[in-house]
């Protein structure tokens, strides 16, 4: 049976509806997103802010566009945030009349509650998946890419395989944008999966030169404290610590750091988006003469980019990556749903 | 002269001090902090990002008494901002790190390399060519300085080259134009005529050169050596130390205890080595410091010591980088054994969680 456009909307819309419902339960759901996640309580409730609850007709249009079309599709879930399932689900749900899901072994609420939501006979959780004996149709693993590498190694010929792996997010406050009001949204940004998403920005470039970046160093540390009161930072394993505390060492050399136990801001006085920190509540901050000295300041990074926040998107478009997503600061992790967060060619 | 530049060539007398009388076999002429402290308020004064770092650190350094009080500067930071303590027009040569797909190569520069070349020579005299007849033959199996200007292992080996082999060879290097040049080192090896020789190598190059010979041997005189240094992970073969040390050992024909380890690091001025050339109790795997470097293993978090024998970071403490950054903070696991360190290779990265780009990602060492 040919599904036409129309069916693979409704189809979406009803797992829409099933996220609804999952999100309604999100106080029942928590503690054990808690203890598989490492984020706060708090941190888990803000991160289920960033589940999609609805799309627009134009999303839902172009959704279903980008997820092609094929006989069945295999979703693997191996490192991803706790609300990925959802945008991994509509994707292939739009591509196929048959999706089965293996969720991630650290952090499977999310994919069971959906699909038990959805009661849709197309849609099947498979908590143990054999890649080598998936016969046809296509797999969409999201993960590390030695993850998506092996599963490559192992699918047979004619099974295609989509590979979604890690990626970082960063910010552009550009010449305009009130430092202040900048600093507050991207350290919610941050705050949201405790910089543990691929749109989770990193690092963020000041236009306007050193003094600039410097005082917005100064307005994120500010900002981290105040967040840090409403959503505290989540579990840091040791070897996070340990490279922050020699991230944070290296930023107080190349140019200053404002930290506290719960998150530090580095400025790199000459540049080099490279010093990224480590996960958590960590952000280099980059002075940036023009937009126009993006790319170069980005460097080999571009390829490694999924999204750019910034108070004025439109400036800074012409300047960016063109597979970035592109969104104002305070809403890089809600992107809309239209495809996969992850824009970068994928095969 | 600048009173800078006068305070620097100071230090840097009292560092090669201290190098000729190890050389001579006398007591050191002062204790190591006396130094280490001096370096330290010398560095703070002239490498702004040191002060930054000490600041940071809420550290006044008038009131510096321990040189373990001081920080250490994190590798990492000679990527990002320079860390010397000249006008940079003044550096007289400027190592760099190998870097990685996504990284920026860290810069060593010095303004006056002859405090490095004393260290070297003295180390390797110590510890490689020790009790071997002058001169030496010496084949690099790597590029010569002219053709890796940037790179202070090639400096160090044609530094030895200089220094130990007959005046004037020429026929050392045997990487040409980035290609191994194995007829050329046959032809070289059984030109020596039973003279002992010291053969200097990275780990990658000789997995490759054994690669090459495949199985076939190329036997040194008795009495030689050879030098080891650099790991292979993340190279296209990785191989064992101990495979490799054992492989190589066959194929040149000499013992085990003839293939010697070199610790070291474009950010430093001084290498490590291990003893087993020297002393029969020394074990393979454990590198031994000059008097005028120590290697102290940190908690990687507090960055402060760790217990006697227990694991830690490598802070090493080099008072040869008289210009730069007198302790450096490594992310190299080491732990003290038999009146050294052993080497465990670099810290484990954090356990993946979510889809955020992990640090060993971007810097190409994923597990």
């Amino acid at each position: 049976m040919i599904r036409g456009e129309a069916d693979r909307q409704a189809d979406v819309v009803r797992l829409l509806e099933a996220s609804r419902e999952v999100y309604a339960r999100r106080a029942e759901l928590a503690p054990d997103i808690v203890a598989s996640s490492g984020l706060s309580p708090q941190g888990v409730l803000l991160g289920f802010e960033s589940l999609e609850r609805a799309a627009s007709a134009a999303d839902l249009r172009a959704l279903v566009a980008a997820a092609g079309d094929a006989p069945c599709v295999h979703v693997i879930l191996s490192a991803n945030v706790f609300v990925a399932p959802l945008r991994a689900l509509a994707v292939a749900r739009a591509a196929a009349s048959n999706v089965t899901v293996r969720p991630s072994r650290r952090d499977p609420w999310l994919a069971r509650a959906l699909v038990a939501a959805a009661a849709d006979p197309a849609l099947v959780l498979a908590e143990r998946a054999d890649v080598s004996a998936i016969a046809r149709g296509e797999i969409h693993v999201y993960g590390r890419r030695e993850t998506i590498a092996a599963v490559r190694s192992m699918a047979r010929p004619g099974v295609r395989v989509r590979g979604h792996g890690p990626g970082i997010g960063i910010a552009v406050v550009t010449r305009a944008g009130n430092l202040a009001s900048c600093a507050a949204e991207l350290a919610r940004d941050v705050a949201v999966f405790d910089q543990r998403g691929c749109l989770s920005p990193r690092a963020v470039a000041v236009e306007g030169g050193i003094d600039r970046a410097r005082a917005l160093a100064e307005a994120l540390h500010a900002a981290f404290e105040a967040l840090q009161a409403l959503v505290p930072l989540g579990e840091v394993a040791p070897a996070e610590r340990a490279q922050a505390a020699s991230w944070r060492d290296a930023m107080a050399f190349a140019g200053g750091v404002w930290s506290s136990e719960h998150h530090a801001v580095g400025l790199a006085a000459r540049g080099g988006l490279w010093a990224i920190p480590p996960p958590g509540r960590n952000v280099s901050v980059i002075p940036l003469d023009s937009l126009s000295g993006l790319r170069a300041e980005l460097g080999p990074f571009a390829s490694e980019v999924t999204a750019i926040g910034s108070d004025a998107p439109a400036q800074v478009g012409p300047f960016a990556p063109s597979h970035v997503r592109l969104s104002t600061l305070g809403e890089m992790q809600r992107p809309p749903l239209d495809g996969p967060v992850d824009r970068r060619k994928n095969e | 002269m600048t009173p800078s530049l006068v305070h620097s060539a100071a230090l840097h007398s009292r560092a090669r001090a201290m190098i000729a009388a190890f050389e001579r076999g006398d007591a050191m002429p002062e204790p190591f902090d006396a130094l280490a402290i001096d370096l330290a308020r010398f560095q703070a004064a002239q490498v702004p990002g040191y002060a930054r770092l000490c600041a940071a650190r809420g550290l006044r350094m008038p009131e510096l008494a321990r040189a373990d009080e001081a920080p250490a500067v994190p590798a990492d930071a000679f990527k990002l901002a320079p860390v010397f303590a000249f006008d940079a027009a003044a550096a007289a040569i400027t190592f760099r790190t190998s870097g990685t797909t996504l990284g920026a190569r860290g810069a060593h520069s010095m303004r006056d390399a002859s405090t490095y070349d004393a260290a070297a020579v003295a180390s390797g005299r110590a510890m490689l060519f020790a009790g071997m007849a002058a001169p030496v033959a010496v084949l690099v199996v790597g590029p010569s300085a002219l053709e890796a200007p940037d790179s202070s292992l090639a400096h160090m080996c044609d530094l030895f080259a200089r220094a130990f082999g007959p005046r004037g060879a020429s026929d050392v290097h045997f990487v040409r134009r980035g290609s191994l040049a194995v007829p050329a080192l046959r032809d070289r090896i059984a030109g020596l005529a039973g003279s002992p020789a010291v053969l200097l190598s990275t780990s990658f190059a000789l997995v490759h050169l054994l690669e090459e010979l495949a199985g076939a041997g190329l036997t040194l005189p008795e009495g030689s050596r050879v030098m080891l240094t650099g790991g292979t992970k993340g190279r296209s073969r990785e191989v064992s130390a101990d495979a490799l040390r054992r492989d190589v050992a066959h194929t040149f024909g000499v013992s085990e205890r003839a293939v010697i380890g070199e610790y070291g690091m474009t950010e430093l001025s001084s290498q490590f080595w291990e003893a087993t050339a020297v002393r029969a109790d020394a074990r393979p795997g454990v590198y031994v410091e000059p008097p005028w470097a120590r290697v102290v293993p940190v908690d990687p978090e507090s960055l402060r010591p760790v217990a006697e024998g227990d694991v830690g970071i490598a802070r090493i403490e080099d008072l040869a980088n008289v210009d730069s950054a007198w302790a450096v903070q490594t992310q190299d696991r080491v732990r003290r054994a038999s009146g050294g360190f052993e080497l465990l290779g670099r810290a484990p990265g954090a356990p993946a969680r979510g889809c955020s780009l992990s640090l060993d990602e971007m810097l190409g060492q994923a597990p």
